[in-house]
């Protein structure tokens, strides 16, 4: 076999630059070529200018004016869908953490007031199916991003950090104060600034496509848009009505509230609830399978012990989430474990998350 | 909660001077949705060409470019004006949305037998709309001549068609490493008539 040029060009990831500008690498080749950025500033360099050509390939097409219904259907989506925080910049993580620790849950609905009326009737009515959009864009906008996602769920979750250890970062100090919506999210930006494995993956995601940032978001932002689910534990077409009825009722609520964290394997967590409402619902990215005789169990634990708040699943990639059972009460901390199939009375494993709320 | 607001808050919140891009997504980053809605305004019709340039399908390019517009609301304090101009950040992220619809529907694949190469022949055919992108049309337009037939080929068919690199191998013909070297000499080649430098 001759030694000629196509055959060495193959096995140079340096010359997939020009598809992966494109798009039009697959996710093996993807990986490769994302590998080879990691380790070459030049590759890095060479890749955002031919980004920056295709974008001149881009800017070249005809524009195509939206539908007015298009701009509506957004801007009444935008109060219930949750917005990323920054990542994190050395300046910037000390100011953000004094933020957070002055900031007040309670008193400051993340749903900010600016919100047009018409939202809560969008998130509540999550079959409705009005936009024709809202049925695909969910699994769409997950599906192909997660599966080009590094594969760092590779840890089991039974290898869980002790309850104690367990982040509690967004813990309410002060109910009196009210603050802008604005400064929640700086509060959810200190707690990725406290998960350096978090802010470490983010950076390194940098030359991944921009969808990859938001995954979790995306998904949480969309399915109750849409009452399409893709919660990976929902089988019942009603249990996955009343779910995503949940969500989107805690996520449209005046005193809706949420706190970030990262797992005992780093996977991010987040935790939706009102308390108005006593309901809550976790959240979790790229979850570990569970072997058949597991399920991840959730738990309100307060003074009076641990309460059982149903079971769930995951396909290990995506965003797991779920509508806890039972009532939630302020001050409530709600746990995830790894129990027997079918769930456990009280825990019998080391929580792989918990919140304060 | 479901009291409706009765004052128009976005009168209080946005400043009423026009905003740059860039300016406007680092409002969206703080929640500012009357920054949203002028950001949406000044770029959407871009978005949806591009989208719809990809796949064809009006209905679908529009459910597309929502779910484009939510990711920017979503991710808009990810956005680093270092890297890049905010159009740049948007197209990118509308292109790889675009791609992926193609790739993971059915719909896509329909298309792929119903347009064929035939329908990416036509590319530089669509009237511009406005000067600015009559300007820039005429611009690429003009460095694609410099590219060979082959590399403006593959770099057609993978950019506004959305193709795969094997999918081009496919219908030109040639090996993955063609196609390969194609796009990224073509781009290259691009890149330096366009005067793109980082």
């Amino acid at each position: 076999m001759s030694r000629g040029g196509h055959i060495d060009v193959e096995q140079n990831p340096a010359d997939l630059a020009g598809a992966y500008a494109l798009h039009a690498l697959d996710e093996h080749d993807t990986a490769t070529f994302e590998a080879h950025l990691a380790e070459s500033a030049r590759a890095r360099i060479e890749a955002a200018e031919l980004n920056d050509t295709a974008v001149a390939l881009g800017l070249a097409v005809a524009p195509v004016q939206p539908s007015a219904a298009l701009r509506a259907n957004l801007m009444a989506m935008l109060t219930s869908t949750p917005q990323l925080a920054p990542l994190p910049a050395p300046s910037a993580a000390d100011p953000a953490r004094t933020d957070a620790a002055a900031t007040v849950p309670g008193a400051a609905p993340v749903a900010s007031p600016r919100a047009t009326g018409a939202v809560p009737t969008t998130a509540t009515t999550p079959s409705a199916g009005a936009a024709p959009a809202d049925s695909a864009a969910p699994a769409d906008s997950a599906a192909p991003a997660d599966s080009a996602a590094p594969a760092d769920s590779a840890a089991p979750a039974d290898s869980a950090a002790p309850a104690a250890a367990a982040p509690i970062s967004t813990t309410p100090t002060d109910p009196g104060a009210i603050r802008p919506a604005a400064d929640i999210r700086s509060g959810d930006a200190s707690v990725t600034h406290r998960s350096s494995s978090a802010t470490e993956r983010a950076q390194a995601r940098w030359f991944k496509r921009p969808a990859q940032f938001l995954v979790a978001a995306a998904a949480a932002g969309a399915l109750f848009v849409g009452g399409s689910l893709f919660g990976q534990a929902l089988n019942d077409n009603q249990f996955a009505s009343q779910q995503a009825s949940g969500l989107a009722q805690i996520n449209s609520a005046d005193d809706s509230q949420r706190a970030a964290t990262t797992t005992a394997d780093g996977q991010e967590a987040t935790l939706v609830w009102s308390n108005k409402l006593g309901i809550s619902a976790v959240l979790v990215d790229n979850l570990p399978v569970l072997p058949s005789d597991q399920d991840y169990q959730l738990w309100y634990i307060n003074g009076d012990g641990a309460a059982p708040a149903g079971t769930f699943d995951s396909s290990g990639d995506g965003t797991a989430w779920r509508v806890l059972d039972g009532t939630m009460h302020a001050g409530d901390q709600v746990g995830v474990t790894v129990e027997p199939t079918g769930g456990s009375d009280q825990p019998t494993t080391t929580p792989i998350v918990a919140f304060q709320s | 909660m479901l009291d409706l607001m009765t004052a128009d808050p976005a009168g209080e919140l946005a400043s009423a001077a026009p905003a740059t891009k860039e300016e406007l997504l680092a409002r969206v980053a703080q929640g500012d949705q009357s920054a949203f809605g002028e950001l949406y305004d000044q770029i959407s019709p871009r978005v949806l060409g591009l989208v719809r340039r990809l796949l064809i399908d009006h209905a679908q390019s529009e459910e597309v470019t929502q779910e484009i517009f939510l990711e920017i609301w979503q991710s808009a304090a990810r956005y680093e004006p270092t890297r890049g101009g905010a159009s740049t950040w948007i197209l990118t992220m509308a292109h790889r949305r675009a791609v992926d619809r193609i790739r993971s529907s059915q719909a896509g694949r329909d298309r792929d037998t119903k347009i064929g190469i035939r329908d990416l022949a036509v590319a530089y055919d669509h009237v511009a709309e406005t000067v600015e992108v009559r300007i820039e049309h005429e611009r690429v337009e003009k460095a694609m001549t410099r590219l060979t037939q082959l590399q403006r080929q593959a770099v057609s068919l993978a950019y506004y068609g959305g193709f795969s690199h094997s999918e081009v191998a496919d219908m030109l013909h040639i090996p993955l490493g063609t196609v390969k070297t194609r796009l990224r000499d073509g781009l290259i080649r691009l890149r330096d008539e366009l005067g793109v430098a980082s």
